[in-house]
């Protein structure tokens, strides 16, 4: 175990982004699902601080501002799914925390930290990307408090790497409230119901009109370093009427352009298939119930 | 005092656990909660080579770390000597190192952060040899020697050839052990049939997956006595094997069993991290505590025995069988425990499962640079059952016979002697294929299902059955299975039994209060069982070849009758009446005929103590009844009794994904008789699940010598949605040597659902699989690949 020089637990944004940047070498903590195994395994050495992020208000719950919803950093998995809001507008997210680890490590681990810790088998990545989520990031490099958003598909750079500063603390992520006609859906494909790390996964989503697909979003998970957005199958759905022939070309279309590798989850060729089989499925069922 | 008490009895009731409370309740006090005064705690350096020479070790830096009290390596054990089935194994290796798991230094210091602090101090030097990661290369010509002659008997290998009793050899070849058997001529038998099939089965690594990973706490008193807290399945030949190791004096160690957080056959042998701890007992004049983390033990406990099998086996038109010949080829690892010794078992199924007229089975396992394999519950079973019901399947379908009416035309019946010599005093075979077949509908099921899998359709329904042979009465392995126990009684009507048998969470404790409860008349709650310390207890085999119930049953069954004797003299002096019309029950002595009263059992006791009336501890032992003996040539006789099953899967295949869903097992076991019916179900269930994740999710993928998935994120064990329904019917063919009727069943469980599942892909798709495990991935392919690449 790694020993620790200092252990601070800010009370307010303010205090954690100055403590941040005065301190500089800083892990964060939030549940800690993520943080305590790596560390444990020797994949995350701590930094010279540990910072409890649990204490700053901030931070916390679900609110709507105008057309979008603001899930705060430090929401559980658990409350995320439980939250009238998100049932009511995202019930995508609802049911990706369906498939998330079991109950105690969804009582635990946060949104702000599957993001921050940028796996690309995490499980709210893909479902956010199709949702058209930004992050919000918050430092105080000088005297003033500094934010700044992104669109999260360009947070990512990495596994385990993103686009937040060192003295940075991811606080938000702000979706839109989806237009009337909106339909996604969410398949995580692990080779067991519970418990299990998603060997692909899949987001799609767009507005069904009059039987044609519009303002389309498609995201594979673990099928890259990161979440990526699958612009070829987006292109292959805009405008189209979801018929046979377009389910068909955009599976295709989803297993040309995703590049997977090979370990001990599934071989690539695997994780090919499954994405064009578990695209057709997702499509078809979209098509169906619509 | 009621007037009257009418006979009662437990067996075949629903008996909770006797330690389920302690169990339920969290305070179940395991090797991970027990600590001994002054302890200290150990650490294993491993290798970090899959095999190499070992130049040099330098510990000074860990040595000079304040609060290490203890570094050490072979060097400082020169009279460490080899352990293992094959004495292939130094706890601490000399010379080189031969696969991952190699321990190549020790640590015991104040706090384990300390000691996993000194591991990381030491440096060692290494000569990198060529790995051999699969056993076909191991037995190329060319092949490097794993286990090369100690060089020269040089002066630095002195103690190796000197060791008196035990001395590490080395091999001339890879080949760690063989097993040749026979019966009739197989040539002829191929020469009758109208079917032959020749296929290779491939049986993948697995490993126990105990919830309490393996821990030892070693204390030397100040006369030089040891005492181990340990959680081994075989109390009493291990303190004599640690004796031999050690070069003790066998009076002089002492072990002590906390309650084991699972076993499954992972406890049998002795593993390095055992004597390595009681060296640095030694070392430090300390107790030393050695507990592993859930990595070193997928890393460093033993697997089930991996296999490559080629079978062949061949029928007549009209069902009957004629031969089988079986090669295999067993992956030993780099050292030889308890797996190479796993086609002992297979050849029962192969010979005898069915009536096989000729049979020729040739079987090797060769060392290599991977995990060894030790004893798992099933013992090379799953293993033979995986090949032999596959094939018996596919012959049916040759001929147009169905599984089942196939399985029945060849099936033992009572009192068969097989040409192997075993022989079959009670058999409820036939029973068990019948009520399995019954219960779960299996042949409507197999022939819609058969109509349906060239349908389009994304799920496919799939049923398969397998039975199973496996020893039910002990295990003659060594030249004799016996076990010892003392009762005792107080005077207040309490029992103790003290039973050579381990409890290791199959619930032999109860099962062994309740027969004495049936002799004595006595409520559970009335007996007290003591089972886990060789100072105390008498001598037994250990816990193995589902033998607990059976040998330990019966001598419980011995003391209670003597003791049930002498209070039954004693109460009939006392008044006035004949022993042969009295009886006990409830904790009273009664008339036999009418159940009247006579008085309290613990009135009687307290008379009877302190007078020279009667003697109230008694003991008893039991060994298996004489019978002939297994020859050189593996003829002869190797249990009792033996137990039976058939179970029938029923599977939902994905076929865009591969996803083998198990919808319903039905098993059929024949049981002898049911003792606790709650345990069996218990026990049964349990084994279902194990078999389950044997033949769709468990996997130790080791490549090149490296376990790839040491934890429980990428090893999959069955979740509890993946448990599939389960209907278990018992049979009671009421064994005559067994204690009250019953059979051992401890491993039959787990044995024949990889092998059902099988059958059961195939009558759900028409694809057959003779690789475990059936994850989605390798299903998938099964069933798309070819068509795929000709696309
Ligand atoms: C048994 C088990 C099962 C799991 N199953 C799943 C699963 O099914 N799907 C899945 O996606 N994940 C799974 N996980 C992973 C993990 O639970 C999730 O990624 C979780 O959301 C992480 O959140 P956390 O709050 O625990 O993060 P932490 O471990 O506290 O942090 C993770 C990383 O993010 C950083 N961080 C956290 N919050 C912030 C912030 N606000 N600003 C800046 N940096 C921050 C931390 O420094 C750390 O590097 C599982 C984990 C376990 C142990």
């Amino acid at each position: 175990m790694t020993a620790l020089d200092n252990y601070v637990a800010p009370t307010s944004l303010e205090q954690a982004v100055v403590q941040l940047q005065e301190l500089g070498e800083v892990t964060i903590l939030a549940g800690g699902t993520d943080l305590m195994p790596q560390s444990h395994a020797g994949r995350v050495k701590f930094k010279r601080t540990l910072m409890n992020i649990r204490r700053i208000p901030e931070l916390r719950g679900i609110v709507r501002e105008g057309d979008e919803i603001r899930i705060g950093a430090l929401v559980t998995i658990s409350e995320m799914m439980a939250h009238p809001l998100v049932r009511e507008h995202l019930p995508l997210l609802v049911s990706a925390g369906d498939h998330f680890a079991s109950d105690q490590i969804r009582n635990a681990g946060t949104v702000g930290g599957n993001i921050c810790n940028a796996s690309p088998a995490g499980d709210t990545l893909v479902p956010l990307m199709v949702l058209g989520a930004h992050v919000e990031l918050a430092s105080k490099p000088d005297d003033t408090l500094f934010r700044r958003s992104m669109p999260l598909p360009e947070f990512f750079v990495g596994p385990g790497k993103t686009r937040l500063a060192p003295a940075e603390l991811l606080t938000a992520v702000r979706l839109p409230i989806p237009p009337k006609g909106f339909v996604a859906r969410f398949h995580k494909f692990g080779t067991r119901p519970a418990l299990d790390i998603s060997a692909i996964s899949i987001g799609v989503a767009g507005v069904l009109k009059d039987g044609t697909f519009s303002q389309v979003r498609v995201a594979f998970g673990a099928v890259a370093p990161t979440p990526v957005c699958g612009c070829a199958t987006e292109e292959a759905l805009e405008g189209k009427k979801l018929d046979a022939a377009t389910i068909a070309a955009a599976a295709r279309a989803a297993q040309d352009e995703v590049h997977p590798i090979s370990d001990v989850r599934a071989s690539a060729w695997y994780r090919k298939e499954m994405i064009h089989n578990m695209t057709k499925r997702i499509l078809e069922d979209v098509s169906a119930n619509h | 005092m009621p007037e009257t008490i009418q006979r009662d009895s437990l067996i075949g009731k629903r008996i909770t656990k006797l330690d389920a409370p302690e169990k339920a309740g969290g305070k179940t006090r395991y090797i991970q909660d027990l600590d001994v005064q002054g302890q200290l705690y150990g650490k294993i350096l491993r290798s970090a080579r899959v095999h190499a020479k070992i130049k040099s070790i330098d510990t000074s830096a860990a040595k000079a770390l304040p609060g290490v009290h203890a570094v050490i390596t072979a060097a400082d054990v020169p009279y460490q000597r080899p352990i293992g089935v094959a004495k292939d194994h130094f706890p601490l290796k000399t010379d080189r190192v031969r696969s991952l798991r190699d321990e190549i230094a020790a640590v015991a210091a104040e706090t384990e952060a300390i000691a996993e602090a000194a591991l990381k101090l030491i440096k060692v030097e290494y000569e990198d040899l060529p790995v051999l990661a699969d056993p076909n290369d191991s037995l190329k010509p060319d092949a490097p020697l794993i286990h090369p002659e100690p060089h020269g008997a040089t002066a630095k290998h002195d103690h190796l050839k000197q060791a008196q009793g035990i001395a590490y050899l080395g091999k001339p070849d890879n080949i760690a052990m063989t097993f040749d058997y026979q019966q009739g001529d197989v040539a002829a038998g191929e020469r009758e049939s109208d079917v032959v099939f020749e296929d290779t089965f491939h049986l993948h690594y697995v490993t126990h997956c105990c919830m309490g990973v393996s821990g030892i706490i070693a204390e030397f008193d100040p006369s030089g006595n040891l005492l181990m807290y340990s959680n081994t399945q075989v109390p009493f030949l291990h303190k004599r094997e640690f004796a031999e190791i050690l070069n003790m004096d066998p009076a002089r160690i002492r072990i002590i069993q906390p309650p084991i957080g699972g076993g499954f056959g992972s406890k049998l042998d002795i593993y390095p991290f055992e004597p390595i701890t009681v060296f640095l007992a030694k070392a430090t004049g300390r107790p030393v505590k050695l507990v592993f983390t859930r990595e070193e033990e997928f890393l460093a406990s033993p697997t089930r025995q991996p296999v490559i099998l080629t079978l062949r086996s061949g029928c007549k038109k009209d069902g009957t069988l004629t031969f089988r010949t079986v090669r295999t080829l067993h992956d030993n690892g780099a050292y030889t425990s308890w797996g190479a010794t796993t086609p002992f078992v297979m050849m029962q199924t192969i010979s005898s499962l069915y009536r096989v007229p000729h049979c020729l089975y040739h079987t090797k396992a060769v060392y290599t640079n991977n995990p060894y394999a030790g004893s798992f519950r099933g013992y090379g079973n799953l293993q033979a059952t995986f090949a032999v019901e596959q094939h018996m399947d596919m012959m049916a379908e040759a001929i147009g016979m169905d599984p089942l009416e196939f399985r029945l035309k060849n099936a033992q019946d009572p009192g068969e002697v097989t040409p192997q010599g075993m022989h079959f005093k009670s058999c409820g075979f036939k029973e068990c294929l019948t009520t399995a077949a019954e219960a779960s509908g299996f042949l409507a099921k197999f022939k819609a299902n058969e109509a349906d899998k060239a349908k389009p359709g994304r799920f496919k329904r799939g049923v398969g059955m397998a039975s199973m042979l496996h020893v039910g009465g002990g295990a003659k392995i060594y030249p004799s299975d016996g076990c010892g126990t003392i009762l005792k009684m107080d005077d207040f009507g309490s029992v103790t039994l003290i039973t050579g048998a381990s409890e290791i969470g199959q619930g032999s404790e109860t099962v062994l209060a309740q027969l004495v409860c049936e002799e004595l008349g006595v409520p559970l709650s009335a007996v007290r069982v003591i089972n886990n310390d060789t100072e105390i207890t008498p001598w037994d085999v250990g816990v193995h070849a589902s033998r607990t119930t059976f040998i330990a049953g019966n001598s419980a069954i011995g003391a209670a009758r003597k003791a049930r004797g002498k209070i039954l003299d004693a109460a009939a002096k006392m008044a006035g009446l004949n022993a042969a019309d009295l009886d006990l029950r409830a904790g009273h002595i009664v008339e036999a005929k009418n159940g009247t009263v006579v008085m309290t059992l613990a009135k009687l006791l307290r008379q009877l103590h302190f007078s020279d009336k009667a003697e109230l501890v008694v003991t008893s032992f039991y060994y298996e009844p004489p019978s002939k003996h297994q020859d050189k040539h593996f003829k002869g006789d190797v249990s009792a009794a033996y137990a039976w099953a058939t179970q029938v899967v029923e599977v939902e295949v994905d076929t865009d994904t591969g996803i083998v869903r198990l919808l319903k097992v039905t098993g059929a076991h024949d049981v002898g008789r049911i003792l606790n019916r709650l345990g069996l179900e218990g026990q049964i269930e349990g084994g279902i699940v194990m078999g389950q994740g044997y033949a769709l999710t468990e996997e130790l993928m080791v490549e090149n010598g490296v376990v790839r998935n040491p934890g429980f994120r990428d090893y999959k064990l069955v979740t509890a949605p993946e448990i599939p329904e389960m209907d278990v019917r018992f049979i009671e063919t009421m064994d005559g040597e067994g204690p009250q009727g019953a059979k051992g069943v401890g491993e039959a469980p787990a044995i024949c659902i990889a092998a059902a599942t099988a059958n059961a892909i195939y009558n759900a798709t028409g694809v057959r699989i003779m690789a475990l495990p059936f994850t989605p991935e390798k299903v998938y392919r099964a069933l798309h690949a070819a068509k795929k690449e000709a696309a």
